[in-house]
């Protein structure tokens, strides 16, 4: 009886308790939760944009809003939070959603969807004037959903996660996609 | 559900015309209905220029609404390009539109790469603070997409709304089109990928999307018909190339479409910025 109890506790060899995948997305959500908290707090007194906004000072909030955010993670840097085994388990990811006929196809929709080159650095804006290469939905699939808030955009190869509203980069990571073949 | 094109001005004039890079040249008179119930639209795309040409176009579809008097338009993204200050919002479109809202013509705005996403928030817009939405207009119902990020949540959504959706007519509108001949960008390969199934399944009839600087009507694609509309303000000057699925294309000026939804059918016309009708036809749902 005792034999078996333990045959059952401890197994013949160590294996982790959950995916370790999984881990590391858990520990990306973390790190994305914190931010939209930080962000939230960083949006509460601001004048909310409304719908029913007549004038076109749309920017307004916007430019305000990445102001608060800026002074809040003043110490932000890369990696913050595409912490070296989370950018690793992206990159993973990402070539998951890349496997077979996906390629061609993933790089033709990005072809397709006006890439324009911008100097990343965190906390900074997305420039203004540029257009915003969408990002493929066979991509968006396979990454971890984000709260509404947050978005995931490309650069080039370069996956970069963007606060939607305040149009700021939150982090980023280089050579996220593999090289065209 | 089938639907086919009933010809009223297809055999004449598409023997005479070039596939693509179509010039001034007259189509046979068209006669919309003007059905007391029907649902009455424009589509504009590419247009927030703030130029003379997107002027001249706005300009045309008064006079047009002599010939159709919608009261909505559809816009198909790049709404505003360039800064987005409320001088900008003023030039690219309020000024040039005036007329048209003066006249209680409303617009419903999709995002283009060249918005900015809080854009919905401008009243004008319609778009009641969403980057994707919906609205009903008689037998019809519209979809606005946001096809710069088509994430799972928005494949959900649409999926959600297409399945509920009890309107005789289904239409989606976005940005990036799954099927053109334009050089520059070329279609949206895995946009379509993961959509199209969507509208397919759930019997969308037409599409409309923007993003090229030409006119095109595509040949239908699984009982869907395609157009591309991005020159209402932009234009890329004969950038269609010969392809097998255009039914028509118009690539040397600015132009606007409307169209009339009567019943069964739907009526459309495709003018140019110096009101010459580039394209014509009926779709008949059955």
């Amino acid at each position: 009886m005792l034999a078996a109890g333990l045959t059952l506790v401890l197994p013949c060899r160590a294996q982790p308790r959950v995916n370790e995948g999984s881990a590391i997305l858990q520990t990306f959500g973390e790190a994305v939760t914190a931010y939209v908290k930080l962000r939230s707090t960083a949006d509460s007194g601001l004048v909310p944009l409304r719908k029913g906004n007549k004038k076109g000072n749309i920017l307004d909030h916007q430019r305000q809003l990445a102001e608060r955010v800026r002074q809040s993670r003043a110490d932000a840097k890369p990696g913050d939070i595409f912490t070296p085994v989370v950018a690793e388990e992206m990159r993973r990811l990402l070539g998951l959603a890349m496997q077979g006929g996906n390629a061609a196809r993933v790089h033709a929709s990005l072809r397709s969807a006006e890439p324009a080159p911008a100097a990343l650095r965190i906390n900074a804006s997305f420039p203004e004037k540029l257009p915003m290469q969408s990002t493929p939905p066979t991509l968006l699939l396979n990454l971890p959903r984000l709260p509404p808030e947050i978005e995931y955009r490309l650069v080039g190869r370069t996956l970069v996660l963007r606060d939607s509203a305040a149009n700021i980069v939150i982090d980023f990571m280089a050579n996220a996609l593999a090289a065209r073949p | 559900m089938t639907k086919r094109f009933t010809g009223l001005t297809f055999s004449c004039v598409l023997a005479a015309w070039s596939l693509w890079s179509v010039s001034a040249q007259t189509a046979p008179p068209f006669a919309f209905p003007l059905q007391p119930d029907s649902v009455r639209f424009a589509i504009i795309g590419d247009s927030g220029t703030g130029d003379a040409a997107q002027s001249d176009v706005a300009k045309q579809m008064v006079l047009q609404r002599a010939v159709l008097p919608f009261n909505f338009v559809l816009m198909l993204g790049d709404n505003i390009y360039g800064g987005h200050s409320a001088a900008d919002l003023k030039k690219k479109f309020a000024d040039p539109y005036q007329r048209l809202m003066t006249d209680q013509v409303k617009f419903y705005a999709s995002l283009g790469n060249h918005d900015n996403q809080d854009e919905r928030f401008y009243e004008p817009f319609n778009m009641g603070g969403k980057r994707y939405y919906s609205f009903r207009k008689g037998n019809a119902e519209f979809f606005a997409l946001d096809s710069n990020y088509m994430d799972p949540a928005q494949l959900d959504w649409i999926r959600q709304q297409l399945s509920g959706s009890t309107a005789r007519w289904k239409i989606c509108y976005f940005h990036h089109p799954f099927y053109s001949a334009a050089r520059y960008h070329g279609p949206d390969q895995d946009l379509r990928q993961r959509l199209e199934p969507l509208l397919q399944q759930y019997s969308v009839d037409v599409v409309f999307s923007g993003h090229e600087h030409v006119y095109e009507r595509i040949k239908p694609q699984h009982g869907i018909y395609y157009f591309v509309l991005g020159n209402s303000g932009e234009l890329r000057f004969h950038d269609l190339k010969p392809s097998p699925e255009t039914e028509k294309g118009f690539d040397t000026d600015r132009c606007f479409a409307m169209f009339e939804i009567a019943g069964d059918r739907l009526y459309f016309e495709a003018i140019s910025r110096q009101g010459v009708i580039v394209d014509s036809a009926v779709i008949e749902k059955h």
